[in-house]
């Protein structure tokens, strides 16, 4: 049993492919890194699988469910979750209350015990690990806006493993971090697989996708060009003609 | 005792001290009013404050409440009670009417819509006569209780019991919620929120308050024309919020309260009085952008 | 049944007519939609102070004052409501857009433009009184036969006035320097201002051609309506409706829209009538608003994210 599949999705936007027949297998407890240069559909294959946009033509299964006509919304009651490329943070919100929204799935307090007793205190405690997880605990009363650019990176994967997911898909993550940055995000990737969540990354840092991802994905003007292990990648002449060129010599 | 507690405590004894403050008939009769201010204002608060809904259409649920509490009870002999249960109802399906067209549409498009929203039913208020009477006017409305003391301790119980459970609410879980709508739809979606059936539960909820506000107003009046429920109604809700500041719970109460004074304060100034007005409502946009509440927070921050 | 097509015709005129003076009211909505993205709800009371400027022109400086022909002191009171409308339209960005633009949202511009609105309709409810102003066009007792049709030669002024500004409109955006960097604007500001664009100049520039073309629609709209200090309100809720209709931004389908809206607007006077205006034209915008909420002519464009 596969756990993430897809099946000769297709998306066009007015006429322009984004994503062509593109089908991929992600097997549990796996890192899997999808790359290619800028505008190979990486995000819109992303927003596919995540359900921002729904395919026009293909097969979408997790966990031998049907994704497809699936909402967003819905997929995250399966275990999907994600980020964001452009960072997508509720920003005039506090860091415990982005992350609290995170739990929303799981709210089961029934609404007049909401209307009579305010009920704040639900998942506060688990609120407070993730930020502690992402080593933001002691900003929690802070406005999320006005956090530097890293932090709101790491706040948003607090926010999006709130909804404890089983497959995380994130966008970017190590974009505009700066070195140490990048080292502490890579160490909790690690240890959020090590949890038995099967991460799905779209990066372009390449030392953060050949040190944690066991297969990478690579595309190209919407279509797989190469699927394998990192050091698979690395040495096909197609990838490196297409994409990795001089940078990765 | 929690902080909570003894705010609520203060603002009973207020509420029950405030009608031998100001003794007059004439200034009852404005508290009356200020109160059904307060309690629009918290029912478009929600929409707007707390789920970021642009809604210019609030006065058609005022005007809904208002006509199909007085129907029932001139035309159809109904209790009061009943008919303003009615009436809250009604306006409540029409909130999800409007939150219909608000889960296709965003921002601007949505402003414009409610704003149509508003502009029908108040066309519908003047044209349909063989039920509203149209601009004739609807006259001899009596309120539930006689003294406008009386009433005035009815809304303002009933507002206080709004705000209680509003503030319940928001403190929960389901504030977060609309929170997070409001910060970013895509976001909100990508943590498992239905946005489309919490818009419609805001916009629902809100027009259901809005209408129980409007069930009073015809009584304290005693006439009923559509003119009451015009567009700038909206607008003046609207000014209220964000006077006030949104998205807060005491923000939209004291923008009510002081929006509900200022023009009676401003009465000796006759024809600039509405100047003024228009005036505040720029300024307060332009120079405190989270309204009184914020403003407030900041001098005591900069203190 | 030729009764019936003279009827039909009549009143496609009638609504051609009517559309015309929207589309010049609604054209400047739509172009500060289309770079700003923000909707003026001072732009009734600009047609309102429009309409009033040219009624003082006209009657109290145009004939008396220069001594002119009627219908020469007419065509003065459109300049003077353009340059009216301009001037409110420099003010209004300066107030309220140009200070609120950086903060990027939707909601506290569009307060700040109902609060001028409120102000300027009080101002000139202090300065004109509440009672209806007799405003009449001299073109109006000009009655054109063409078959079993009539129409005045104010219709025809209208006609020609919202042709004028729409090809003027047209050729500004197509041919100038100026209008390049406007789209230029539109599509991407920060794109714009990387190309040595002042954005600030240009979107300035546009709120005054916005405003002068809802101050000429005034002086057009001001034999039509009943002039008081609240008229320009009447027209500003069905100029929403069109803009919407036709797609915020969108011109050419404002255009149409404002002419479809007229012509409805006719037949709905002359089946149903003028009561239930309203009531058509905003049940249409919401039955439109469900079946293509992006417009009549859909400018797709799907959310980056």
């Amino acid at each position: 049993m596969m756990f993430l599949k897809a099946e000769n999705i297709s998306k066009s936007f007015g006429g322009v492919r984004a994503v062509q027949n593109v089908s991929l297998e992600v097997p549990e407890n796996s890192i899997f890194a999808l790359i290619g240069p800028n505008g190979a559909g990486k995000s819109t294959l992303l927003n596919l699988l995540s359900g921002i946009y729904q395919p026009d033509a293909g097969q979408l299964t997790f966990q031998e469910k049907n994704l497809i006509g699936l909402p967003a919304h819905r997929r995250v009651r399966l275990g999907l979750a994600r980020t964001f490329q452009k960072i997508r943070l509720f920003k005039q919100l506090t860091l415990l209350e982005n992350v609290r929204a995170g739990f929303h799935i799981h709210q089961d307090a029934p609404f007049w015990k909401n209307l009579l007793h305010g009920n704040s205190g639900s998942f506060r405690d688990e609120a407070h690990e993730l930020l502690e997880f992402v080593g933001l605990e002691s900003l929690a009363g802070e406005r999320a806006g006005a956090l530097p650019y890293g932090k709101q990176r790491l706040l948003e994967i607090a926010r999006a493993l709130a909804t404890r997911p089983r497959l995380f898909m994130l966008d970017e993550p190590a974009a505009g971090l700066n070195g140490s940055e990048v080292d502490f995000l890579l160490d909790r990737l690690i240890q959020i697989a090590g949890r038995g969540i099967t991460l799905v990354v779209v990066e372009h840092n390449m030392d953060l996708v050949m040190n944690v991802a066991q297969r990478v994905f690579v595309m190209d003007h919407g279509e797989q060009l190469f699927e394998g292990a990192p050091r698979e990648v690395q040495a096909n002449p197609r990838v490196i003609e297409a994409y990795l060129g001089g940078e990765f010599q | 005792m929690s902080a909570r507690l003894v705010s609520l405590l203060i603002a009973i004894l207020v509420l029950a001290a405030l009608p031998w403050l100001l003794p007059t008939p004439y200034w009852r009769g404005i508290l009356v009013l200020c109160a059904m201010n307060v309690l629009l204002a918290l029912s478009l608060n929600l929409v707007l404050g707390y789920t970021g809904q642009l809604n210019l259409g609030q006065s058609a649920f005022f005007a809904i409440g208002a006509y199909v509490s007085t129907i029932l009870v001139k035309t159809y002999a109904w209790n009061f009670w009943l008919a303003s249960l009615a009436a809250v109802a009604a306006a409540g399906l029409l909130g999800l009417a409007l939150a219909a067209f608000a889960v296709r549409l965003r921002g601007h498009y949505l402003a414009i819509a409610s704003l149509g929203f508003a502009v029908i039913t108040y066309q519908v208020l003047v044209n349909w006569e063989k039920v509203t009477e149209g601009v004739r006017g609807i006259y001899g409305i009596l309120p539930p209780v006689a003294s406008t003391t009386g009433l005035f301790y009815l809304v303002a119980g009933i507002t206080l019991v709004v705000y209680v459970l509003i503030d319940n609410l928001m403190r929960s879980p389901v504030g977060d919620t609309l929170r997070a709508i409001r910060e970013d739809e895509v976001s909100a979606a990508s943590l498992g929120v239905n946005g489309a059936l919490w818009k419609a539960f805001a916009f629902g909820l809100g027009a259901a308050i809005a209408g129980l506000a409007g069930c009073f107003y015809p009584g304290f009046v005693g006439t009923l024309v559509p003119d009451a429920f015009n567009i700038i109604e909206s607008f003046t809700m609207m000014a209220m919020v964000i006077v006030g500041g949104m998205g807060t719970m005491i923000g939209p109460v004291i923008g009510a309260i002081v929006l509900t004074f200022l023009p009676e304060v401003l009465r000796d100034f006759g024809e600039f009085r509405l100047m003024i007005y228009g005036l505040a409502l720029t300024l307060v946009v332009l120079f405190m952008p989270g309204g009184i509440v914020q403003a407030w927070r900041t001098l005591l921050r900069s203190r | 049944m030729t009764d019936l097509l003279t009827l039909l015709v009549q009143q496609s005129v009638n609504g051609v007519y009517l559309g015309c003076l929207y589309v010049m009211v609604a054209l400047g909505l739509t172009l500060i939609y289309g770079v700003l993205n923000q909707i003026n709800f001072a732009h009734a009371d600009f047609v309102t102070v429009g309409a009033f400027a040219a009624l003082f022109t006209a009657t109290r400086f145009g004939t008396k004052v220069l001594g002119l022909p009627d219908t020469g002191a007419y065509l003065l009171s459109m300049v003077a409501a353009l340059g009216a409308g301009a001037l409110l339209g420099l003010a209004i960005n300066a107030a309220v857009f140009a200070p609120l633009r950086e903060r990027g949202d939707e909601l506290r511009p569009l307060i700040a433009t109902i609060g001028v609105s409120v102000l300027l309709e009080n101002f000139q409810l202090w300065l004109l009184g509440p009672i209806p102003y007799q405003f009449d066009s001299p073109f109006s007792l000009e009655t054109i036969r063409i078959g079993r049709i009539f129409f005045t030669a104010q219709s025809v002024l209208v006609v020609v006035a919202a042709a004028l500004a729409i090809v003027a409109l047209y050729a500004f955006m197509k041919f100038t320097f100026l209008g390049k960097a406007l789209r230029a604007v539109a599509q991407d500001r920060e794109t714009a201002g990387l190309m040595g664009i002042n954005p600030n100049l240009l979107i300035a520039l546009t709120i005054v051609i916005a405003s002068a073309l809802a101050g000429v629609g005034g002086a057009l709209l001001g034999p039509v309506l009943v002039l008081t200090p609240f008229a320009g309100a009447t027209v500003i809720v069905k100029a929403f409706a069109i803009v919407i209709i036709g797609g915020f931004g969108n011109m050419q389908g404002t255009i149409i829209a404002g002419l479809l809206v007229g012509v409805i607007e006719a037949f709905t006077v002359q089946y149903l009538g003028s009561g239930l205006i309203d009531l058509v034209v905003f049940v249409l915008l919401l039955v439109m608003l469900v079946v293509r909420p992006t417009g009549l002519i859909a400018e797709r464009k799907e959310e980056n994210v």
